[in-house]
């Protein structure tokens, strides 16, 4: 029965080529430094679903965005978990994810032919701290206010067209219910879409090129 | 890069996939055993470290120190070490731009500027070395980002040593190393190693001078009330500073007494139906903010000049609801009494029994910058020794004190002109519970005792009270 099933799906999913070709491919000794980049993109698939909670109830504005935070701690059955998680695994995730980087430019990774992957990663990397900035903004409390306000004022500063560029972020002179609106924007779809189509990128070429192994003298 | 090297490197690539692993389950199964330490590492976090509560952001309160996210703490340290080079640290897009932006176009550009197909660390001393460094200073500026770099006796030494540490160690280091790498190519792969560790080793020890030299400064425990409960408590608090002058410690006030400028104001008690029925929160929120000019209610709120964070002014709307507004059920816990009952014969002691009435019915008036004959009762020392009419007004064992008279509804008149009132009878709007009272009475023909401890001595000879 099983064995049928197994067999009618695999003629037209293919699944036994899946395995050949994705899951039973050699690689060269890993060790657990090599365990960092599956890490970022768990932390990157918990964060989604977590995401995904917060908004049922997430309200974005600033009226009701504290609250609506508040809600989700005190009202929400395991609102708090699912913040909590979402919170740590935000810090987390920038931890791993420029550990990541570290490894893989000690060991050289980034060299022919893994190029690409490495300006790719460079992308996840800014994409991430991208989520940060903006996530850090949506509680709308004192903390979110003000360090927005100066992360906004830092990129203002850029010469000529830093005006431009505040006034992109915010959506006008002042942070108001429109920089609230378009951080929320940026970090529910524009940044996780920017996320996701990097690390599917990321990931083909991993798979196309093998993971590097560890130099030794001969390298 | 050749075909010829790249021919030797796919081939290396495949003599190593020759002795290594498969990736189904090797590797997955590492990737697994990370995942899932991960995903346990976070439900301790969320559980046991949670989330700090914090206030709702309030734009006019100015005074608040921001903060960026903790990862980029270590650009603002940088900025802030930058701005003190004289000259150059004026221009402020340098730091916030140009060298983070070059910084992150070497990064992305690696493969690109470092062509060789050398791979082994032992032949890539220059970028790992410089790498070293960078990642030390970001480490270590992060963990100084509390320490200001003019300290409050206006002494610089801090400043001067952080940017010792966190500027000018790394760049003189970096420089070597190029130095060493393209101008003097005999230099062995062993100096390189030794002059990075021991940069590293100093930015160490002089950063570790300065947090001990700067104690971390106690953070400041910003109350931010979560639960229900804790909301009403703060509103109750903050209603008896700010609003009992004038509506009284229940809200059923209809004409002022006793308030400078506002005596004898008609004015719909707050604690009605005709008020909680037909003012939404909103509302409610936008007239303490916003005050009732022709009134005479005063803005509140900090955007318009008065002492309220947009927090507070919630909270304070919070406990007028549950307290007033019948509509809503006030939690049992939200009902604890002011103080303990007093037992027959026991002293009641300030920290226990005064402070929580002085907090509810008196501190609204009796605190600095309020109408009050300088009488301020914010501490047990304040209560007993300031005021104009200091001498009368709280004597131990004296029922006579002038405190004791006028919280029994007796004015206390002035002995030179027998028809001027001198102290009016306290508080001015609305006797105190007989309760209250009691205990102001026996804490006084007690000898005024400040702790529990102290009022329990007491206790033990209630025979030695007159």
């Amino acid at each position: 029965m099983w064995k049928k099933a197994f067999e009618w799906l695999d003629e037209r999913l293919g699944l036994k080529d899946i395995y050949t070709n994705l899951l039973d491919r050699p690689e060269p000794t890993g060790n657990w430094w090599n365990t960092l980049g599956s890490a970022s993109m768990f932390l990157f698939v918990m964060q989604g679903l977590t995401g995904i909670f917060l908004t049922v109830y997430y309200t974005p504005s600033p009226d009701h965005a504290y609250d609506s935070v508040q809600y989700i701690m005190e009202g929400v059955a395991f609102g708090w978990l699912i913040r909590g998680i979402h919170h740590w695994g935000a810090t987390l995730m920038v931890i791993v994810v420029f550990i990541h980087l570290l490894r893989v430019f000690v060991t050289a990774s980034f060299k022919f032919p893994r190029e690409l992957t490495w300006l790719i990663g460079i992308g996840l990397f800014l994409a991430t701290l991208g989520m940060g900035f903006t996530g850090y903004l949506l509680p709308w409390n004192q903390k979110a206010y003000w360090a927005t306000t100066v992360g906004t004022q830092i990129a203002g500063s850029v010469p000529f067209i830093g005006e431009f560029i505040l006034k992109v972020l915010r959506g006008g002179p002042e942070l108001s219910a429109l920089t609230l609106q378009r951080f929320f924007s940026a970090h529910i779809w524009m940044l996780p879409a920017v996320l996701a189509g990097l690390m599917g990128i990321h990931l083909f070429l991993i798979i196309k090129h093998g993971e590097s192994h560890f130099p030794t003298k001969e390298d | 890069m050749n075909d010829e090297t790249k021919k030797k490197i796919n081939e290396r690539y495949e003599r190593e996939l020759n002795k290594g692993e498969r990736f189904w389950p090797d590797s997955i199964f590492k990737d697994l055993v990370v995942s899932l330490g991960i995903f346990i590492l976070l439900i301790v976090l969320a559980t046991f470290v949670g989330i700090s509560p914090e206030a709702k952001a309030d734009p006019s309160d100015t005074s608040y120190i921001p903060r960026p996210e903790w990862y980029f703490l270590f650009l603002f340290k940088f900025l802030a070490l930058y701005g003190q080079i004289p000259l150059l640290g004026k221009i402020e897009w340098i730091a916030t731009v140009a060298i983070p932006g070059i910084a992150i176009g070497v990064l992305t550009l690696l493969p690109f500027i470092d062509k060789s197909p050398n791979r082994y660390y032992g032949k890539r001393v220059l970028p790992i070395s410089i790498m070293a460094i960078m990642v030390t200073g970001i480490v270590l500026l992060t963990l100084l980002s509390e320490v200001p770099t003019v300290s409050e006796d206006g002494s610089k030494l801090l400043g001067i040593l952080q940017a010792i540490a966190g500027l000018a160690i790394p760049v003189i280091t970096m420089i070597l190393l190029f130095l060493m790498s393209f101008v003097f190519k005999q230099t062995t792969t062993r100096v390189m190693v030794w002059t990075t560790s021991l940069a590293a080793v100093s930015m160490i020890l002089v950063s570790g001078t300065v947090l001990a030299l700067h104690p971390r400064p106690v953070v400041e425990e910003t109350e931010v009330a979560v639960t229900l409960v804790d909301q009403i408590f703060a509103g109750q608090d903050l209603y008896s500073i700010h609003c009992t002058e004038c509506h009284g410690d229940d809200g059923s006030v209809a004409e002022i007494k006793g308030v400078e400028g506002l005596e004898g104001e008609k004015i719909t008690p707050i604690n009605s139906h005709d008020v909680l029925y037909t003012i939404t929160d909103s509302a409610m929120y936008e007239v303490i903010a916003y005050g009732r000019p022709n009134a005479g209610m005063t803005p509140f709120g900090k955007a318009y000049g008065g002492e309220l964070t947009k927090s507070e002014i919630d909270y304070i709307v919070t406990y007028i609801r549950y307290m007033w507004d019948d509509r809503f059920e006030i939690p049992a816990e939200a009902l604890k009494p002011l103080f303990p009952p007093l037992a027959k014969g026991e002293v009641p002691s300030y920290e226990v029994h005064i402070q929580p009435i002085v907090k509810r019915y008196c501190i609204s008036c009796h605190r600095a910058g309020k109408e009050n004959n300088n009488y301020l009762m914010a501490s047990y020392e304040e209560i007993l020794t300031t005021g104009d009419n200091v001498a009368n007004n709280i004597i131990a064992g004296d029922e006579n004190s002038s405190l004791l008279q006028v919280i029994q509804e007796h004015e206390i008149m002035n002995p030179e002109k027998t028809d001027e009132v001198l102290i009016g009878v306290m508080p001015p709007n609305r006797a105190l519970k007989p309760n209250i009272v009691d205990v102001f009475i026996r804490w006084i023909m007690n000898g005024m005792p400040q702790t529990a401890v102290e009022a329990a001595e007491l206790f033990v000879a209630p025979t030695a009270t007159p």
